[in-house]
Order: C-alpha cells, then sequence, then structure tokens
C-alpha cells in the first residue's frame, strides 16, 4: 500500500497538471471544510489536536517504554523504538525532499512545524498507538480493540488538522500510511503472535504456541508422514531449552506398540535467525572458538538434529531413538522426533551416587573415543533412569572437535555431578577414565562461557566454589584462552561497529525528530 | 573463498544501506534554499510561517566560503541559517517574524534596501568571536540577521554575505501561487474562509 502511493506521488510530482489538480481539489475541500468553523467547534478541535502535542505523545511514548521493561519484553521494546524511530525519520525525511507547503487558501488555525507532506503528527501518533496494540496488548479482540481505538483516535486527529486547515487530506494519508504499516512490517516480520505472543504468563521467547491451528498442523502432519495417531500435546522442559519448543507427544498404540509417549522438538525459522544471531555474537565476542558456521533453513536444523541422534546411536552412546522428521509448514516449521525416556528424571532432581557418577564420565569418554563432543553438558540435557546417565538435546554435538571442546565437556560433567555430591568423590572417580593431565586440561579449559548457562547458575547457587576445587586436585596447568583472533572475526566487528556507529549518528543527528 | 566472498558482499550492502539512509539525514540543505531568483515551495511555506509578513528574506548568490546549511518554518517563525568557512558553522542566521525588539538597537538610515525597510544594528561583542544583530523591519514583519562567528575571522566578512541576501515580495509569491488557481492567504491577499 505505501509502495502504491508512493508510486501515485511519483506520478503526480511528475505531472505537473495532475499535481496541480490536486492540490486545487484538496483546496476546494478543505475551504468547504472552513466554511464550517464556528467557535466552539473550533474550540473542541484544538483540544483533540493536543492528541498530537509533543507532550501528549512523549507521555504516552514513555510510558509504554516503562511498561515493557517492567514485563521485560526486551525484542517489543526494541521494535517498539525501532518502528517509531523508523517512522519519525522517514515521514521527516520524506517531508523535506516532497516540500508540499501548508494548506493554501485557508486560515489555518493550530500550531505547526515544516513541511505538510507527510504529516508527521499523524505519522507519530499512528505509529504509538499500533506500536502499543502489538507491543502490550495480547493478541486476539484486546488487540482488535486496540487497534480500532487507535483507528478512531487517529481518525479524529485527522479530522481536527482538516478542519483546522493545517493539512492537506493526502497529508493525513500518507502520514497514516506510514505510522501503521512501518510498526505493523516491523512487529509482524520480527516477532510474529505465533513466535514471539505478547501474554503475561511466563513462558520462554523461543517457544512456540502449540495450541489452535499449529496443534492440529502437528496432529495431521504426525499421522500422515509418521502413521501415528497424536492424543496429547504438551510442552515439556521449557525451561531448559531455549533453542526451540520441546514437546511431549502422547500417541495411540499400534499394532506392535503400546499407547506411549514420544518427545519432539518444534523448530521455526526464527530459531535459525537465533542461532545465526547467536553464532555472530560468540564469533564477535571469542573469534572462532569452533565452528560457528550458521545453519541457513530449518530443515537443516532438523536433519542435522537427526543425524546426530542416529551418530549417538550408532556410537553405543544413551541417547533417544529417533523417530524422524515431520513437515508441518515447508521450510518454515519442522519437527524432530525421538524416544522419550520415561521414568527418567532430570540429574538435578535425581539421587547421584557412585554408580551415576561413573556412568557419567563413562559417557563423556564414549563421546571422546567417538571423535564427538556434545557442547551442551548442563543439568537439563543428563537424564538418570535406573542408575543410568541418559543424554538428550544432542543439537550442538560436533563431529570432530577440538580437544579444547571436548576438554570442556569433561569439565562441565564433572562439574554437574560434584554439584549433586562433591568434587573429591567425582576426581577419584575421574581418574577411572581420565588421566590427572586430561582433567587438568579440562579445568584449564572450563572457563567462562565455555559452560553452559544454566550449569554455571547452578554454580554460582550451590556457593562452593567448584572449579578451584577441582583445579586444586589436579595437576597445574595453565588456564587456556578462549580467545581467537582471525580476518573474520576482525571484519564482523568492523561491520557490528558501522552499524552501530550509523544507529547512533541517526539517532544523534535525529534526535529532535525522534524525541 | 564463499565464505570471504559473504563477507564482503555483506560488508558492502551495510555500507551502502548505512549511506543511503544517513546521507539524507545529514543534508537538510539542497533543494530548501529559499532562493530570490524564484518563488520555491520553502518561499511559500515562510510566507505562511508569517502571514503579515509583506516581504520574505531569501538568499540571492552567496559570496564565496559561504553555505546554505539548513532552513525550519513553524507558525510564526521562519528561519534559515549559512556556514562560512572563515566565521564557522552557522555564523549567520536569518529569522522572519512578524516583530522584533530593536529598542537595544541604533537605526542606521543609509543602510536601507528598499523602501519602507528600516535597518537597525546591535552590536554585540567584536573579533575574536564577532556578534552583531541587525535587523529588518517592513510593514507586517521583521527580520533578524544573527551574526555569530565562532573564529576569528573579522567584521568585514559579515558585510561580503550582506550582499548576497535579499528580499522576495509577498506579492510575487502571492503571484506565483496564484498562477497554480490557489490563494496565499495573508497579507494583500482577499479574505481566506476561517
Amino acid at each position: 500500500m505505501l509502495g502504491l502511493f508512493v508510486v501515485i506521488l511519483v506520478g503526480l510530482g511528475l505531472s505537473e497538471s495532475l499535481g496541480g489538480m490536486l492540490e486545487r481539489w484538496e483546496a476546494r475541500q478543505l475551504a468547504g471544510l472552513a466554511e464550517l468553523r464556528t467557535g466552539w467547534l473550533t474550540q473542541a478541535m484544538l483540544a483533540v489536536n493536543l492528541l498530537a502535542s509533543r507532550w501528549t505523545i512523549r507521555t504516552v511514548r514513555w510510558g509504554t517504554i516503562l511498561a515493557l521493561i517492567a514485563v521485560r519484553r526486551w525484542r517489543h521494546l526494541l521494535l517498539f523504538l525501532g518502528s517509531l524511530f523508523a517512522a519519525e525519520l522517514i515521514a521527516y525525511q520524506l517531508s523535506i525532499g516532497i516540500t508540499r507547503p501548508r494548506p493554501l487558501g485557508v486560515v489555518i488555525l493550530a500550531p505547526w512545524n515544516g513541511y505538510s507532506m507527510p504529516s508527521r503528527p499523524v505519522a507519530g501518533l499512528a505509529a504509538t498507538g499500533i506500536g502499543i496494540a502489538y507491543a502490550l496488548v495480547v493478541p486476539g479482540r484486546p488487540r482488535a480493540v486496540a487497534k480500532w481505538t487507535t483507528g478512531v483516535v487517529v481518525g479524529m486527529l485527522v479530522f481536527a488538522r482538516l478542519y483546522l486547515g493545517v493539512d492537506h487530506p493526502t497529508d493525513d494519508l500518507f502520514g497514516m500510511i506510514i505510522g501503521v504499516s512501518i510498526p505493523l512490517v516491523a512487529f509482524r516480520w520480527f516477532a510474529p503472535n505465533d513466535v514471539f505472543p505478547v501474554s503475561y504468563r511466563r513462558g520462554k521467547a523461543a517457544h512456540l504456541d502449540v495450541g489452535g491451528r499449529r496443534g492440529q498442523a502437528i496432529r495431521e502432519a504426525v499421522r500422515d508422514q509418521i502413521g501415528l495417531e497424536v492424543l496429547e500435546i504438551k510442552p515439556v522442559g521449557l525451561e531448559g531449552s531455549g533453542g526451540s519448543t520441546p514437546l511431549r507427544l502422547k500417541v495411540a498404540a499400534t499394532d506392535d506398540e503400546p499407547e506411549r509417549y514420544l518427545f519432539a522438538k518444534l523448530y521455526a525459522k526464527n530459531h535459525v535467525r537465533a542461532d545465526r544471531w547467536y553464532k555472530l555474537g560468540r564469533s564477535i565476542l571469542y573469534g572462532a572458538l569452533e565452528d560457528e558456521t550458521p545453519f541457513g533453513t530449518v530443515r537443516r536444523f532438523v536433519e542435522y538434529e537427526d543425524y546426530t541422534l542416529r551418530l549417538l546411536r550408532d556410537a553405543g552412546i544413551p541417547t533417544p531413538a529417533p523417530f524422524g522428521i515431520v513437515e508441518i509448514t515447508p521450510e518454515r516449521e519442522y519437527m524432530i522426533l525421538m524416544e522419550f525416556f520415561a521414568g527418567a528424571v532430570e540429574i538435578g532432581e535425581s539421587e547421584v551416587d557412585d554408580g551415576v557418577i561413573s556412568d557419567g564420565l563413562a559417557v563423556i569418554r564414549a563421546f571422546w573415543d567417538a571423535g564427538l563432543a556434545h557442547r551442551d553438558i548442563k543439568p537439563a540435557n543428563l537424564m538418570v533412569r535406573d542408575g543410568k546417565v541418559l543424554v538428550i538435546d544432542v543439537f550442538f554435538v560436533q563431529v570432530r572437535p577440538s580437544p579444547w571442546r571436548q576438554a570442556v565437556d569433561l569439565a562441565n560433567m564433572m562439574l554437574v555431578l560434584a554439584v549433586k555430591t562433591d568434587a573429591e568423590r567425582v576426581y577419584r572417580r575421574a581418574l577411572e577414565y581420565f588421566t590427572p593431565e586430561e582433567i587438568a586440561e579440562a579445568f584449564a579449559a572450563a572457563r567462562g562461557v565455555a559452560s553452559p548457562t544454566q550449569l554455571r547458575s547452578v554454580l554460582k547457587s550451590d556457593g562452593r566454589d567448584l572449579v578451584n576445587e577441582f583445579r586444586a586436585m589436579a595437576p597445574p596447568r595453565a588456564p587456556i584462552s578462549i580467545q581467537r583472533w582471525s580476518l573474520r572475526r576482525v571484519v564482523l566487528t568492523f561491520e557490528v561497529l558501522i552499524g552501530a556507529l550509523i544507529v547512533l549518528s541517526l539517532l544523534v543527528s535525529n534526535w529532535a525528530v525522534f524525541a | 573463498m564463499r565464505g570471504g566472498g559473504g563477507m564482503i558482499g555483506r560488508t558492502l550492502v551495510v555500507g551502502a544501506v548505512g549511506l543511503t539512509i544517513a546521507l539524507p539525514a545529514c543534508s537538510t540543505a539542497g533543494s530548501s534554499v529559499p532562493s530570490c531568483e524564484r518563488e520555491g515551495n520553502e518561499t511559500v511555506l515562510a510566507a505562511q510561517a508569517v502571514p503579515s509578513a509583506t516581504l520574505i528574506p531569501c538568499v540571492d548568490s552567496l559570496p564565496a566560503g559561504w553555505t546554505f546549511a539548513g532552513s525550519r518554518s513553524t507558525n510564526g517563525l521562519a528561519e534559515f541559517w549559512l556556514d562560512s568557512d572563515r566565521a564557522g558553522i552557522r555564523a549567520l542566521s536569518v529569522t522572519l517574524t512578524s516583530t522584533c525588539d530593536t529598542s537595544r538597537a541604533v537605526e542606521i538610515t543609509a543602510a536601507a534596501p528598499r523602501p519602507g525597510v528600516r535597518i537597525f544594528e546591535e552590536p554585540l561583542s567584536l573579533p575574536p568571536h564577532f556578534q552583531a544583530d541587525r535587523f529588518a523591519t517592513f510593514p507586517g514583519g521583521c527580520v533578524t540577521y544573527r551574526f555569530r562567528f565562532t573564529t576569528d575571522a573579522p567584521a568585514t566578512v559579515a558585510l561580503e554575505v550582506d550582499q548576497g541576501l535579499g528580499f522576495v515580495t509577498r506579492e510575487r509569491v502571492a503571484g506565483a501561487v496564484r498562477r497554480l488557481g490557489l490563494t496565499l492567504c495573508g497579507a494583500g491577499a482577499p479574505p481566506c474562509p476561517g
């Protein structure tokens, strides 16, 4: 719609006679409206026009920003600010490019500032209203009400500004198009409802809503592609998972199997984007620590995880048996199905005895011997059933990893086990599988971000300095730096800095327009 | 090789997008120069800002070293400003309002550029950092020239730029608008609705 309007504008601009006709037509309409002016109505319209005042808009915007900070909805806050900035900037730049004077032929009764097309107050108010509707209001009827309310408020403002002779009709129309379309596109593109729903219940941003149409699509896809009847879909383990939506599916009995549970992970395009940004961040902060090449498509995501499940099973590592990949929406959403470890509990909630310690260490030994690294050893990814350690979430598995990465896996496993027991007990058991030098290397490598966030948080709440306890027991070993420098890292850092500088300079040079 | 190409391509795209966005933000000048040669939209807007003004300040031909830097118009005020390579950034701002306070300024009778215009001057500081206000009053309006040199440029630089500035009559601007079948409300025009 915006594009169409720009084409019309360019056409009018190129054709003087058409442009002149439009000007005269609009002037006649405004003159007709001006004939209706009466004292009380003018006072009322001046009051309505206060909706566009700097202080009204500022108050509403600051209120929204504070509300978004209070509910810690950072993505929506960023989009709200970004779309407001873009709308204001585009409206301002277009106005100084088009240089359309204020309406001619009528007395202008309200304050104004700068050229008239597009109407910046209308664009600003519309962008604020739509931004609020998408950033703060839950989807469905409440959001529809918010959008209609914005429409009514902006409509009132437009009528007031036409009555007061301060804008042309097309100025306001253009302003509305800019103010509505920019936040609308921004929120729908970067924070779609089904991926980042505005909700006042607890939950992670990366998790998809599996009710409604998506739930139905999952049931149909599993039936058609895998041949199983889904009886129930339940999100599980959301706290420990940020890169996908983990689900427990209850499937109906078949000729060979009774009614049972399957584990599933739902991936969508936003997970691909999140993976890309995550890896970009790591590349800038730490350099080429390991393979930081992002996945190009959702299909590749699930294909890779399915491959790692099969690879680990072949290597004899206790991981869920793969049940295949289900296509929910081609190239947009895929789900990987695997065995559900019924009766298993997360290691953090399980009793850890010497048998579990040995088993956990043996799992790492098996990874080492097979030339693999898990790369995400943390309590949420280790289950215990009948005294045996089971490994889940194998998405990050790397084939032929660096010795550094393998060492980090060992350190992380020892830390997970020590949290439930003590460092000395775990160290003694570890010597059955690893040499003291290997353990020393593990704790020389396990620094900062080498350990997953969940593990770091568990260690922090534990209170003991387990890392240093292990280091004290192992032979002395100089710390291994996690910083790696390369041309790619320098170029990436340069790109990000340039981008940040451009945004900063835009903000500074247009602060008056924005604020 | 492929990764490198992608990286270079990405850098170019980031740079191009950045420049595309940033350049217009840095250039408030360009087509917005209120020229004395033609009755452009910026002059019409200035006339709308101060409907009582019978004269509108404009830029004739700026002497070497002076450049048009920006303009703004709002109800009651129209302003543009100039940069100088010798006198500094925003060395001169020219502001049109309906009235101005000339009580502390001295009238310079000989400097009147046209009948009906009275010139007043109020020196504020001598070089270095020459500063002075000049006022041109006429029926329905007043133009204030604020010289604010940020360097040690001599006061004669102010005289140079003075030659490059002028006025366009409201009548001429209204005539140009009338040729489009429209009316510029304000001084000299028939009563407008409202």
